[in-house]
């Protein structure tokens, strides 16, 4: 199924641009949102409508990963239909941790890769309209 | 030592006991007092010549004790033969003239002839003579000394307890001639100083040598006793005769058996006094070993009754609880414990003792003690039941555990640390490099479409990775160093550290904007770490810097230095962007950037300048001001 929109939230520059060109070369349609940290995102979300898809990094100042899958969930009562999370690291917990939330579908390593796109539009599609 | 002593004194007495019997019995002599002599006829039992013996004797014995040797001895040879010679008068039946010698005597008391003196005087002599010449040739007690001592003692003993049973042939040995209680009484003194001074190098218990003295001298004079009986018996005709049987064989074997049965008596006594005295050394070592055991342990043992109430504590408990035994011992236990221990623990002896359900008892655990002033530790508390005559007592030992704990809480905590370290950098370390290779995928795209001029905007992007990476690597070294570089200390001119670190910074952008000023004193000297320090310094201005007020008029960085109650502060004050209060609590964790638009810090500055701190004894500290920040360490101030 067709993604339209995606928010990507990730504090460094060039992952936030990697994403855009990724995303932009995988469906030029997709409307991308960007967000530096949690908080911004949570912001985002608050006025627009909600997103298909959202791409997170863990580690981030402010408001890391976590602190906002935290927020996300109680604050929202409808959520992203993927989200999924994009990381540096397979080290520690973090993959268990992420995975308990409901609305979390997947858990890539960067750099993005259109792989992880085709991916995330097939369970966009499990999920139905 | 106090024993060998007194007995070296014994020697003395001795000596001092004979010299002055015979001195005052030469004196008599040559005073005749013919009025004396008829009141106490005994008094001059005592001839002449044993006096001036006994003198002699005295006088040797001393000089023996004083340490001489061939004098004495020599001195011991006229005894001899003048001991030889009297005793040769009465087995002989001669004269050979000694008697008179010296001295005619005014009276003729208790003798056979006028001035001799009775055999077994003369025999004592002649053993005494050999006894103490022998002591002062080898200069020690033997074997031979202790024998003749025995002898001699045993004779004259008899002599005295004689006297005091009215038992004549003791002294008597020959009708007429006797020895007198004085003579007696010197050599029952010079044998006991023969036998008994300086025994410990014969090997011969000296209470073994009193016991056997006494058993012989007793058993002889028993002999004599019976002798006596039948002397008289056969003297006066007298028989007694209970049908048929002779009485004077029942009478005297009665006076013998008892006699003998007495002796077994005391012999029997002696040896299991004896034997008594070896078991209560023994238990008393025993007992005194334990004590040490448990005196000296390391760990505290403490035995209370079944009502709590402290019985005995070893020594270890007054270091651990800081209160003395005796504040203790009678007190319930639970002195010792904090709440909620303190309370229930009466409750759990009574549980015990209804449910006999062990809740530590044979088990151990860790548990929390109260010291005297009130200080709860963590404690480990072993608790084992004794049966002990039908009662039963607990008996506890206890560990202060404080040092193992603390050592285990850090140990915990520097994992955790190091864990989380281990993580964050594994993340921090990739985090460009993926970076990167998504921009280099990009670039490749690029490249094929020929789209070559954005090619320069991803290696500049790829530029940023790089020294991002370089730097997270700088300053991991750098927490490396800290923490494992050994560095000795050194003076360090503060004021010339911050100066040269603010030159190290003039390359950063919007270093000639802000106004940095040193107010440290230029005599401020402080001994520390150089490396660290310099590594605290450059940490905090570059902070400063970095985190300035683009919007400030007039940004400044004023540093400042002061001594205070013992400490050094140094303090760096800007008027930049100060730490939003909600981000306050994560200022000196490891990987926390708090201000991300601003700077691509490693995250680690801020906990490379606490663990810098620390290492100094130190600490780094946070104050917030109206515009911008406050950051400090405090060091302890060794000069």
């Amino acid at each position: 199924m067709k993604i339209h929109s995606i928010l990507v939230v990730d504090d460094d520059e060039n992952d936030q641009f990697i994403c855009e060109y990724t995303i932009r070369k995988f469906d030029p349609s997709i409307r991308i949102l960007k967000a530096f940290d949690g908080t911004e995102a949570l912001d985002i979300l608050r006025q627009e409508e909600t997103p298909d898809a959202i791409i997170l990094d863990i580690n981030m100042p402010v408001m890391n990963g976590f602190e906002f899958l935290d927020r996300y969930a109680e604050e929202f009562e409808q959520h992203a239909p993927v989200v999924a999370m994009l990381t540096s690291s397979h080290l520690g917990k973090d993959r268990e941790r992420a995975m308990q939330y409901s609305f979390v579908k997947s858990y890539f390593e960067k750099p993005l890769q259109s792989d992880h796109l085709h991916i995330m539009a097939e369970l966009l599609g499990h999920k139905g309209p | 030592m106090t024993f060998t002593w007194s007995w070296e004194r014994a020697n003395v007495a001795a000596s001092l006991w004979c010299i002055a019997v015979g001195l005052v019995m030469l004196a008599l002599w040559l005073a005749e007092p013919a009025a004396l002599a008829a009141a106490h006829p005994g008094l001059f039992n005592m001839k002449f010549n044993a006096a001036l013996t006994f003198v002699v004797l005295g006088v040797s014995l001393w000089l023996v004790a004083a340490g001489r040797r061939k004098l004495p001895a020599l001195m011991m040879v006229p005894v001899f033969i003048y001991g030889a010679l009297a005793l040769a008068q009465h087995v002989l039946t001669i004269d050979a003239g000694i008697d008179t010698l010296l001295n005619t005597p005014f009276v003729d008391i208790g003798t056979s002839q006028p001035g001799r003196i009775a055999p077994n005087t003369a025999l004592c002599f002649i053993l005494m003579s050999i006894a103490i010449a022998r002591r002062a040739l080898r200069g020690k007690n033997d074997i031979v000394q202790v024998a003749l001592g025995f002898a001699t003692f045993i004779i004259a003993a008899a002599a005295l307890v004689g006297y005091a049973i009215s038992l004549d042939f003791a002294h008597d040995w020959i009708r007429f001639t006797r020895m007198s209680v004085q003579s007696a009484s010197c050599f029952v003194a010079l044998a006991v100083a023969i036998v008994f001074v300086g025994t410990e190098k014969t090997g011969y218990n000296r209470l073994t040598i009193a016991a056997i003295l006494g058993l012989l001298t007793y058993l002889i004079l028993l002999a004599m006793a019976y002798y006596e009986l039948a002397r008289y018996e056969n003297t006066f005709g007298i028989t007694f005769t209970i049908n048929g049987i002779n009485a004077r064989s029942t009478l005297s074997s009665l006076v013998l058996i008892s006699g003998a049965l007495y002796g077994a008596l005391i012999v029997h006594l002696y040896f299991s006094s004896r034997q008594a005295r070896a078991m209560a050394a023994d238990l008393a070592e025993s007992r005194g070993r334990l004590a040490a055991i448990i005196d000296n342990a390391v760990d505290g043992i403490i035995t209370i009754d079944q009502h709590g109430i402290i019985q005995s504590v070893n020594d270890a408990c007054t270091r651990i609880f800081g209160y003395e035994p005796e504040e203790m011992i009678g007190c319930n236990v639970k002195m010792l414990m904090p709440e909620p221990y303190h309370s229930a623990h009466d409750g759990y002896l009574g549980n015990y003792h209804r449910t006999s359900e062990a809740k530590i008892i044979g088990i151990g655990r860790e548990v929390e003690g109260r010291r005297k002033d009130g200080v709860i530790f963590p404690l480990d508390l072993a608790v084992a039941k004794v049966e002990l005559n039908g009662a039963t007592i607990y008996s506890g030992i206890v560990r202060d555990i404080s040092e193992r704990k603390a050592n285990e809480r850090a140990l915990i905590e520097a994992n955790a640390e190091l864990e989380e370290f281990a993580y964050r950098t594994s993340h921090d370390l990739r985090s460009p490099i993926a970076s990167s290779l998504g921009l280099l995928g990009i670039s490749k795209d690029m490249l094929a479409e020929g789209n070559t001029p954005a090619l320069g905007q991803m290696l500049q992007r790829m530029e940023v990775n790089f020294r991002r990476l370089d730097h997270l690597i700088q300053n991991i070294i750098t927490v490396t160093r800290t923490r494992l570089m050994e560095e000795d200390e050194g003076p360090i001119k503060l004021r010339v550290l911050v100066a040269e670190a603010i030159d190290a910074l003039s390359h950063l952008d919007d270093f000639k904007r802000i106004r940095i000023e040193n107010h440290v004193p230029a005599e401020l000297t402080i001994v520390s770490k150089p490396s660290k320090f310099q590594v605290i310094v450059g940490n905090m201005l570059s902070n400063a810097v970095k985190y300035h007020d683009p919007k400030e008029a007039e940004p400044a960085i004023d540093v400042r230095a002061f001594r205070y109650g013992g400490r050094l502060r140094l303090s760096v004050e800007d008027n930049g962007l100060g730490v939003p209060p909600a981000s306050r609590h994560l200022l000196f964790k490891m990987f926390k950037r708090l201000h991300p638009n601003r700077s691509f810090g490693s995250g680690l500055g801020l906990y490379i300048l606490r663990k810098s701190a620390e290492a100094l004894g130190g600490t780094a500290l946070y104050e917030a001001r109206d515009k911008g920040s406050r950051f400090m360490i405090d060091l302890p101030d060794g000069d």
